[in-house]
């Protein structure tokens, strides 16, 4: 039993993101019904615009480990999705009767699982999955996550 | 009286509720009147100076409040308020390659 099934079409434009986005990240929406994901939103990563927010957000090592960085390498190791973006996705969401099923993210250059940072940012949404996207490895891995308090969950999805 | 849009991190405050009604004439007294309504969530709108916490975006209408007046801009009956906290992570920057 898988807990979300990804049309393969939809799977193959999120790695075609990933790789053209990097050596920064590339983020973005999956939304559908029940256990299916119908659409994909892809959604621009501003990390580099949002130095004070990510202040409040990330955890004291990770911030001085930004600061150190120009705004495009910043990039390259954290994403925020551009607000403008997200409100424009979940108001087709609502027009289109579908909700928020999975965010999904890049890491370039690390592996398919949460960071700290993404364990303690993501945390915010512990209701949906979010899927990392590798190209750490020549063959792209990606694996779905649910994120509840703290504790990481791998959880199963299938392609169609 | 005005819409709000409960976005899915905070609907276990609402009783699973995606939309509340509050009656407010501003943004401030809004977030007053939904943590009335349901209590911790101001707390998770704003920070412990009363600030929206700046990973917390709320839009009047199609505007992000920050670009009106912040938690002063005033509302007016039939309003459609949307909360929609930050999507944002990161990398394992240890284990970036040189």
């Amino acid at each position: 039993m898988f807990d979300l099934t990804v049309p393969q079409q939809i799977l193959d434009e999120m790695i075609a993101e990933a790789r053209a986005a990097a050596p920064h990240e590339c983020c973005g929406m999956l939304a559908g019904r029940g256990k299916q994901v119908t659409h994909h939103y892809k959604i621009k990563n501003i990390v580099a615009a949002k130095a004070e927010a990510v202040k409040q957000m990330f955890d004291d090592a990770k911030i001085v480990h930004l600061e150190g960085l120009s705004p495009e390498e910043r990039a390259d190791i954290a994403f925020w999705m551009d607000d403008k973006d997200m409100f424009a996705a979940q108001k087709d969401m609502r027009r289109q009767d579908i909700e928020l099923l999975a965010s999904y993210h890049s890491h370039p250059v690390s592996p398919s699982r949460p960071s700290p940072t993404d364990i303690k940012a993501l945390a915010l949404y512990p209701d949906i999955f979010h899927i990392i996207i590798s190209l750490q490895e020549s063959k792209p891995v990606t694996n779905a996550f649910r994120i509840v308090d703290g504790t990481v969950t791998k959880i199963s999805y299938q392609t169609t | 009286m005005v819409k709000v849009r409960i976005p899915t991190p905070l609907r276990p405050l609402t009783g699973g509720k995606n939309e509340v009604e509050a009656t407010a004439s501003d943004i401030q007294s809004m977030i007053e009147s939904l943590n009335g309504q349901f209590p911790g969530l101001k707390d998770r709108v704003c920070d412990d100076k009363g600030e929206i916490r700046r990973f917390v975006n709320i839009y009047l209408n199609e505007e992000d409040i920050r670009f009106l007046q912040g938690k002063d801009t005033p509302l007016k009956d039939g309003d459609e308020i949307s909360i929609v906290p930050a999507i944002a992570g990161g990398a394992h920057p240890h284990e970036r390659s040189a």
